[in-house]
Parts: structure tokens; C-alpha cells; sequence
């Protein structure tokens, strides 16, 4: 009753405010003409009884004060008037506003972009119901070799999982997804496929919009060829056909009976096209550990049951490969929430992104700090004026906070825009794939932490300047229009040292990784790239299980080929340089090594594979056509097999496997290692087998997981090569398309694509942060200059020169540079040890990179320095004196 | 003895103009010199208490107001009590008579 009285009150005040006036106005002179009246008739004369009436009212304009004093909305209208005044000192400043906006901005959008990705990552939950219940199974292994990580799974893990851990709904899919064709009606499509077992859908609690998930009975070896559609292929490939149920469709050339379409916007882990059920046994690809398995934890059961299950039924296996090398080792298994186990790996550089973006936050908020800083010296007369007008301390305090308020409030707002715009070029950056959550979207809960963040950097850098204020001393501010900023130098100096230091620790961060990404790029290829094209197609295909008809088609197809007018050379492989090789075990047979069983990697070519890619033969021969399956069986090796193999000796005429004779030896290419190496790009150990005499075992296995690539060398560019190529490719089987044509520089982009992505993040802060503290040593110096003026103009006239002028004026910002620069570089040495892990080829000691740091830094410093010195030539000693 | 209201305890002069409005509309002089009156002379409510203690009032909808004629004929602003104002009247009544109680009590208790 009382608020709703007040609030129409506060309303008619503020809205009536003449009226209300008027009414008070007359109010209170009406009762003045009352007293007077009463005064007449008692016998004074008119006039004294005016007189004295109005001196016993005690002052009208008074009284009207503490009448508006204790109106309802009075501090709301304070507020305003505030506000007001606020945003015409911001417009009075253009430059002023527009530099904090600007800082604010782009440090608050850095961060905006950053953190919607960790919070993608790392903080949201994943789109499934119950998150909390999903899991993944880790590998605790210690012992002589110390490991704990998620392991994918074999078969027979995978069997005792599925019966003998009641406590978890368990599944297990490929390890990624695969290409294969999918025909419908006359046109064959390439896309993309998961295969998942029966109940993995359950664990994902996904259910399809029509139609069931996979039934164990489909998931068997040997079961009926069954699929589930995305919704996105059944839209567009089916034309959301309602009677598709039960409809058999051609999946790698042989027909599937789909049984179901999951719901628009479903995701899986996989996000795959379409899915075929797994039908995973101990046999096969089940023999080595190629399934992941994500489990959900049933009703009523705890983690520690699950877990305790999990290790009683794996640590009795009749295989443990955890132990193969390791042996009296300890082995636990033990859950660990789906997230986590999804996002591990990217963990350390999300967290690293984070880090870089806080410190980019903390030098705009130095930036700002000295900026509003410099803003209430310059202010300090008027700020006196008003003080001695009467206004309060709290009154002018509340101005300033107001003030910074808004530009916090301007400079937030622009940093979303900015963090959404930045947001989207960070996911165009990213390759597809990369991330294990469909998609990242700006939501409520990054939007309120960003706006915390431009509030709380406006009480940050609010609160020096306010502090400031506190030591006025007013007659001396007023008598001299002298400048109180002798005593503030020494705090906006720390200021730049920091900005400097954290600066000089991203510069050399982003210098280290765009050197591991020169190292990495200019690495020796051992190959030719230039004028190579290649094409990836799917052989998953029921036919190309058999070696004559997958001879057949390469053959054919690459004859084609080597038909267009320009190329020189057509090649099949599985893989390309730059790709992973399959891994690989062999036995060298014969010398002193003999019975030694190695890893290696391996890959199957055509003839021509070397002669395309330009790989020289250091020893021995290439492949011909004469290295069928009737023939003697061949491979070849590279120098790194047969340094670390047969200790540096030529290979040629060794065997592998009894049977196999090697009878060449190529340079090493680069690729991206299947091993154990650490570094993106290795020229590992590696093996190539002709493509001619693959056996239809390894044929159907190495298809399932891997597209191979065709390659062609063209002596120069050639008009619509590609789509002669795929030409060429449909002579051969009209229901073969390529999913897409690559160069060389393309598969090696793709090799690189982490490395890209945190150079070019990483330098996108680095250089923010550079412009933000060239920034930052501008404003000092520009403000030096301001507010030494008069002492410059003196100085001058006793007879300094302009450049000794500049100097002593310039000295502060570039002595505050030269210690930031220090205090970074102390500071990089240690913290920059972090990145060894993210760093090939390079020490984290790198000279070149101290050194372009620090002549970059030296550069802005004095760039920044000398432009607002430039002033000085133009202050004219004899006018600055008259100003006295 | 002659008290400026502003050294009235809290509340007084609001309790002192409600008790002055009870048993009828007012104008500003009249509700001044009523107070006057009831205190025999004690508080002598000036115009710079009186009017932000009114119009405070009449925001808190304890009063509400109107223009009217004065006793010779000039316009004058009357005040008078509403429900609201009425109500606290009482409630205000109450909490002081327990306050004097326990006051005298305290000063007289040996």
C-alpha cells in the first residue's frame, strides 16, 4: 500500500515535474499570504507584515529544497541527471571513449569466444539425458612404463564388459567413422558411417523418431545387414519417406534393411551419416583393441560396483596386451565421466587459450586503469570546482563511478558483438571433427559471465582513480592549474611493467608455436608435393573384397588416368604422405636378426605410387606390374626400417615374414606417426607392399576402417582435372565417387590443422596484447607531454634542445618498457616450460624467438614514445611562459 | 521552552501532524498552529519541517490533499487524514504510549 502510494508519487515526480513544482511554488506562497494577512488585520502596515512573514518562513527557496530533498524518485532523478552528465563527458572525449570502448571491447570479445568454446567443452553438459551417468572406462597402468589414459578395446574386453558388468549399460563403436557408398535410385553418395553395437543408442538414451535401435540379435557376427539413418540423410537422400522402415538400401554395394531414423538434432559421439550395427566378435578387427566403449551407469548402481565389476571381469583375460613389454606391471580399470574421457585431449590447450585470454583481460584492465587514471588528473580542476561548489565527495566519486560504469556498459556491449563475431571465425578455423560436441553456441550463462567481466574490470580500474581522488587537496588544486601527476607516474609505470611483462609472455608463447609450425612445415618431405593431385574414394564395396576385382579397378582406373592429356604419372595408395600409415607387425627372418618381430608401419601401392610422388629409390627397384599375386611376394622399406632394422645395412635381398622379399628401399616421407613418437610429423619406419598382392582378408578389414587415395602427377595445371578424374574412375566402376580431391598442401593442412589453429589463435592474442600495451606507453607519454607543457616551454627557453626535451619526456615510457620487457622475459623462462609437450623441433629456449620478441617490443616502445614527443617541437617556449 | 522539531525524537513530528489532522482537515498554517496548540506551546513546527514532513506524508499516502478556501477567503492547500493515515495514526498511538510506559518506568524505577 505504502510502496504502490510511493512509486505513483516517485512517478508523477519525475514525470509532472512543472506541475508539481508549480503546486509547491503556490502552496507555499499561499501560505505566506495567510501569516501576512494574519498580520495586517493584528495592525501592522502591509508591508512590514510581509517583511516579517517571510523571515519567520525562514527562506522559500529553503524550504522548497528540503520539500524536492526528501521527494519520492529524488535519487532516481539524481541518477539520471548523473548519467546524463555522464555520457556528455564521454562525448566530449571522443578519443578518450573510444580508445576504453575499444580495449574493452576486443578483450572482452577474446574472452567472450574463448569462453563459449571451454564452456562448450569443458562446462556444459553433453546433449544426452543424465550426463552424470555416462562414462568412460580408463587405464591405470604402473609399472616399469606408467600410463593412464582412456584405452580403446578389444573383443574380448568388449564381451566380458557386455555380460559380466551388470551394474552398466555398456557399448562400444568404431573408433571413428568411415567413408562408404550409399546408392539411391541411379546416384552413388559418399558419406560418412559409424558402426555402433546394439544398445549404444541406449547409452546415449537416443531414441529414433521411427522405427528401434539395433537388437543384439542384428548386432551378432554374421547378422542381417541392418542401418538407422541421421535424420539429416533421410531428409535429404530418402526425402523424409515415412514407409522407410523395412526398406533395403545399397550400402557398400550390398543390400541394408533400415530399421530406424533418429530424431532431427541427434547427436552421437560418432556424428556419423548413417549407422550399421558393429557385430563385433574376439576375431577380426576384435583381435586388436579398435572399439571405443562408453557405458551408462543402471538405475540403483553406484560407480564403485561398476568399477569393482569391471576389474574382476577383465584381469583374468587369457591376453593382456597391457602387459606385452610392461610385464609386473598393475593394471586398474576405473570410470571416468564421459566428458572428461571425450575432452581430454584437448583440455591443455582450451585451459591455455583460457589462460591467454585472462592475461589479455588483465593488461586491457592495466590499459585502463592508467587511461582513467590520467583522465581524473586532467579533471583534478574541475573535480575542485566542485568540491568547493558544495558537492560532496560521495557526490563526485558517484560521477566518476557512473562514468566508468558507462563505458564498462558500452565497451561490454561491442565485446559481445565482437566475442560472436570472433566466436565464428574461431569454428571456421576449426577442421570438422575436431571437436567432440556438435555445436558451440553462445548461451545465458557465458553472456552473464562476460558482462561480470566488463562490471568487474570497470570496478578495477574504477577504483584506482577513485582512490586518487581521496587525497585533493583543494586550495592547491585550484591556485595552481598545476597537474598532480607527479605522484601517479609512479603507479601508471608499474601499470605498463606489467602490461609489458604479460605481453612479452605471449609474444614469446606465439613465437614458439609459429616456429614448431615453420619446423613442422618445412620439414624434409622426402617427396615431391608440387603438381600432385590426389582423390579419396571408398572400397568398403562388397565386390572389392575380392583381390582380382580390387586389382581390377586399379588397373583399369588408373590407366584411365594416365589417358588425360598433362598427367605424367597415376598411382593408388592407402596412404598418402602426410596421412598415418597402418600399423603393422613383421618378423625379420633372416641374418643376425632373424625371429625379431617389429612395429612398422605399412602402406599398399601401385607401381607407379613412387614415380608420382617423386619418393627416390635409394636402392633396389620400384614396384612393376609383374608383382602380382602369383608372383614372388615383395616389399619395400624406407631408410628409417632399415637403419633402426638391419642397423644401416642395404635391405634389399632380406625376407620379412619368411616369404616376403625386400626389394627396394625409399627415402623417408613425412607422416603423421601411427608409433610412438610424440611429433605431429615423423618420418617413422615404414613398409610398402604392392596393392596387387593383397590377400581378400586383409582387403575387406583394411576398407572397413581406411579410404585409399589416387594420385596423379601433371607436368602443369590442367583444366577440370578433377572432374576427368572422376571420369576416369567411373570407366572403371560407374558406382565409385570420389568424396573429394586434395593436394598435397591440403592433406598437409589437414596433418597440421592443431598446430594451425593454436598459431592463429595464439598470435591473434599475442598481437591484442601487443596494440593494447603500444596503447598503453602511448597514453603515458601523450599525458607526460600534457602535463608538462610549461615545464617543457621553460626548459626550451633556457636553452634545451627539442631532441633533449623528447628525451627526458620519453624516458619514463620507454624505462617502463625496457623493465616490463625484463621482468616478461624472467617470467617466460619459467612459465613458458609448460608448453615443452606443444613444441617439435624447437627448444623453449629459442633464441630466434628472445630475439624477434625483443626488437618487436623495442620497435612499438619507441614508435609509441616518439609519436606523442613529436608534440614538443610544436610548443612554443614564449607562448607557454605568457600562459603563466 | 521552545524545541526545533528536527531535535524531536524520530517520528514525533510524523505522529504530531497525524494526531493534528484527527479530527479534521487543515491547511499548513492551521496544522502548525494546532500542533502548537496540543503541546501547549512545547513544539513550534516551522514551514521548513513542516512542508517536506507533509509532502513526505502524502507520497507515503497518509495524507491527501486538495485547495481550498481559508477562514477569510484566501487559497490555501488543506490537508487531510486517509484510511492509510488513519490506521497508522493508531499504530503510531500505540507504539508511543509503549514507549512512554516503559521510559517512565525505566527513569522512575529505583
Amino acid at each position: 500500500m505504502k510502496l504502490w502510494s510511493l512509486l505513483k508519487s516517485a512517478a508523477r515526480n519525475l514525470l509532472r515535474k512543472q506541475q508539481v513544482e508549480n503546486q509547491l511554488d503556490e502552496e507555499v506562497h499561499a501560505y505566506v499570504d495567510l501569516v501576512t494577512q494574519e498580520r495586517i488585520a493584528a495592525g501592522l502596515s502591509p508591508s512590514e507584515a510581509r517583511r516579517t512573514a517571510m523571515a519567520d518562513f525562514g527562506g522559500v527557496e529553503q524550504v522548497k529544497q528540503a520539500v524536492r530533498d526528501d521527494r519520492a524518485g529524488v535519487g532516481l532523478e539524481l541518477l539520471g541527471q548523473d548519467i546524463h552528465y555522464g555520457f556528455r563527458q564521454l562525448w566530449r572525449n571522443p578519443g578518450f571513449t573510444v580508445t576504453v570502448v575499444l580495449t574493452l571491447a576486443l578483450s572482452v570479445g577474446a574472452n567472450t569466444a574463448i569462453f563459449s568454446l571451454v564452456n562448450a567443452l569443458l562446462l556444459k553438459s553433453l546433449p544426452y539425458a543424465r550426463p552424470d551417468r555416462m562414462g568412460s572406462i580408463y587405464t591405470r597402468i604402473t609399472g616399469p612404463i606408467s600410463t593412464d589414459e582412456r584405452h580403446h578395446v578389444n573383443g574380448e574386453q568388449w564381451e566380458l564388459l557386455r555380460d559380466n558388468v551388470p551394474a552398466l549399460i555398456s557399448a562400444v563403436s568404431s573408433t571413428r567413422v568411415s567413408g562408404v557408398n550409399l546408392q539411391a535410385g541411379s546416384r552413388v553418395q559418399y558419406l560418412q558411417a559409424g558402426r555402433i553395437s546394439a544398445q549404444y543408442l541406449d547409452v546415449l538414451a537416443v531414441r529414433p523418431i521411427i522405427g528401434r535401435n539395433f537388437s543384439a540379435d542384428e548386432d551378432r557376427p554374421h547378422g542381417p545387414n541392418t542401418a538407422i539413418l541421421s535424420y539429416g540423410v533421410w531428409q535429404k537422400t530418402f526425402g523424409a519417406d515415412n514407409n522407410i522402415l523395412g526398406r533395403s538400401i545399397l550400402l557398400k554395394g550390398e543390400p541394408y534393411t533400415v530399421i530406424g531414423v533418429l530424431p532431427e538434432g541427434a547427436t552421437t559421439p560418432l556424428n556419423a551419416d548413417l549407422y550399421t550395427a558393429i557385430q563385433a566378435s574376439r576375431e577380426g578387427e576384435g583381435g586388436g583393441t579398435n572399439f571405443a566403449a562408453i557405458t551408462r551407469l543402471r538405475d540403483g548402481a553406484t560407480w564403485q560396483e561398476a568399477d569393482a565389476q569391471i576389474n574382476r571381469a577383465w584381469s583374468h583375460r587369457a591376453q593382456r596386451y597391457e602387459l606385452e613389454g610392461n610385464p609386473n606391471a598393475q593394471v586398474t580399470y576405473y570410470s571416468v565421466p564421459l566428458q572428461k574421457g571425450l575432452t581430454e585431449t584437448l583440455r591443455p590447450q582450451v585451459v591455455a587459450l583460457m589462460l591467454a585470454a585472462s592475461l589479455i583481460l588483465l593488461i586491457a584492465c592495466a590499459n585502463l586503469a592508467g587511461l582513467t587514471l590520467v583522465r581524473v588528473l586532467r579533471r583534478t580542476p574541475e573535480i575542485a570546482t566542485r568540491l568547493a561548489l558544495g558537492a560532496s565527495r560521495w557526490q563526485v566519486l558517484r560521477q566518476l563511478w557512473i562514468e566508468n560504469f558507462l563505458r564498462a556498459f558500452i565497451g561490454g556491449t561491442v565485446g559481445i558483438a565482437v566475442g560472436f563475431i570472433a566466436l565464428r571465425g574461431l569454428l571456421l578455423l576449426l577442421p570438422e571433427h575436431f571437436l567432440p560436441v556438435a555445436r558451440v553456441a553462445l548461451d545465458i550463462r557465458v553472456l552473464a559471465f562476460t558482462f561480470l567481466i566488463s562490471v568487474l574490470t570497470s570496478v578495477l580500474f574504477g577504483m584506482l582513480p577513485a582512490l586518487a581522488t581521496r587525497k585533493f587537496d583543494l586550495r592547491s588544486a585550484i591556485a595552481s592549474r598545476a597537474n598532480l601527476g607527479g605522484d601517479h607516474l609512479g603507479l601508471r609505470q608499474a601499470l605498463i611493467v606489467g602490461e609489458v611483462a604479460l605481453t612479452v609472455m605471449l609474444l614469446a608463447a606465439s613465437g614458439l608455436l609459429i616456429r614448431t609450425l615453420i619446423h613442422l612445415q618445412t620439414l624434409p618431405a622426402g617427396f615431391n608435393p608440387k603438381g600432385v593431385m590426389t582423390a579419396r574414394a571408398s572400397l568398403d564395396d562388397a565386390p572389392y573384397r575380392d583381390p582380382a576385382t580390387f586389382r581390377k579397378l586399379l588397373a583399369e582406373s588408373t590407366s584411365a588416368m594416365r589417358q588425360i592429356p598433362g598427367v605424367q604419372y597415376a598411382a593408388v595408395g592407402l596412404s598418402l604422405p602426410y596421412e598415418r600409415h597402418l600399423n603393422s607387425g613383421t618378423t625379420l627372418s633372416d641374418g643376425k636378426e632373424a625371429g625379431q618381430q617389429v612395429m612398422t608401419g605399412e602402406a599398399y601401392v601401385t607401381p607407379d605410387y613412387f614415380a608420382a610422388l617423386r619418393i627416390p629409390i635409394l636402392s633396389g627397384r620400384s614396384f612393376t606390374g609383374a608383382d602380382g599375386p602369383e608372383a614372388q611376394s615383395v616389399a619395400i622399406v624406407n631408410q628409417t626400417f632399415a637403419r633402426k632394422f638391419f642397423h644401416g645395412t642395404d635391405p634389399v635381398g632380406r625376407y620379412l615374414d619368411k616369404k616376403t622379399r625386400i626389394v627396394g628401399m625409399v627415402e623417408d616421407v613425412a607422416v603423421v606417426p601411427g608409433l610412438d613418437s610424440p611429433d605431429p610429423l615423423t618420418g617413422e619406419e615404414a613398409m610398402y607392399v604392392p596393392a596387387g598382392q593383397l590377400d581378400a582378408k586383409s582387403l575387406s578389414l583394411l576398407h572397413v576402417w581406411f579410404q585409399p587415395s589416387w594420385i596423379v602427377r601433371t607436368a602443369g595445371p590442367i583444366e577440370g582435372l578433377t572432374a576427368q578424374m572422376q571420369h576416369a574412375l567411373s570407366s572403371a566402376d560407374p558406382n565409385l565417387p570420389f568424396s573429394g580431391f586434395y593436394s598435397m598442401r591440403d592433406v598437409l593442412a589437414k596433418a597440421l590443422a592443431t598446430q594451425r589453429v593454436e598459431v592463429a589463435l595464439m598470435s591473434t592474442m599475442a598481437a591484442l596484447a601487443l596494440s593494447l600495451s603500444t596503447l598503453g606507453i602511448f597514453a603515458l607519454v601523450a599525458s607526460v607531454v600534457a602535463q608538462k607543457k610549461r615545464e617543457i616551454g621553460l626548459r626550451m627557453a633556457l636553452g634545451s634542445s627539442v631532441r633533449q626535451a623528447m628525451l627526458h619526456i620519453g624516458a619514463p615510457g620507454l624505462r617502463a618498457s625496457a623493465l616490463g620487457l625484463i621482468t616478461g622475459l624472467v617470467l617466460s623462462a619459467g612459465a613458458l616450460r609448460a608448453m615443452h609437450s606443444v613444441l617439435y623441433g624447437i627448444g623453449v629456449y629459442d633464441t630466434p624467438t628472445i630475439l624477434t620478441v625483443v626488437i618487436m617490443l623495442t620497435s612499438v616502445t619507441i614508435f609509441a614514445t616518439i609519436l606523442p614527443t613529436l608534440r614538443i617541437a610544436g610548443i612554443d617556449p614564449a607562448s607557454t611562459l605568457r600562459e603563466e | 521552552m521552545s524545541v526545533k522539531p528536527t531535535n524531536l525524537l524520530q517520528g514525533t513530528l510524523d505522529l504530531l501532524i497525524l494526531k493534528a489532522l484527527g479530527p479534521g482537515e487543515l491547511h499548513g498554517l492551521g496544522i502548525s498552529r494546532r500542533v502548537e496548540q496540543i503541546t501547549q506551546g512545547t513544539f513550534l513546527v516551522k514551514p521548513g519541517s513542516l512542508f517536506p514532513a507533509l509532502h513526505r506524508m502524502e507520497e507515503a499516502g497518509w495524507l491527501s490533499s486538495f485547495w481550498g478556501e481559508s477562514e477569510n477567503n484566501r487559497r490555501a492547500k488543506y490537508y487531510r487524514l486517509t484510511k492509510a493515515g488513519k490506521s497508522q495514526l493508531k499504530i503510531e498511538t500505540e507504539q508511543w504510549t509503549k514507549v512512554v510506559l516503559a521510559m517512565t518506568n525505566a527513569l522512575t524505577a529505583t
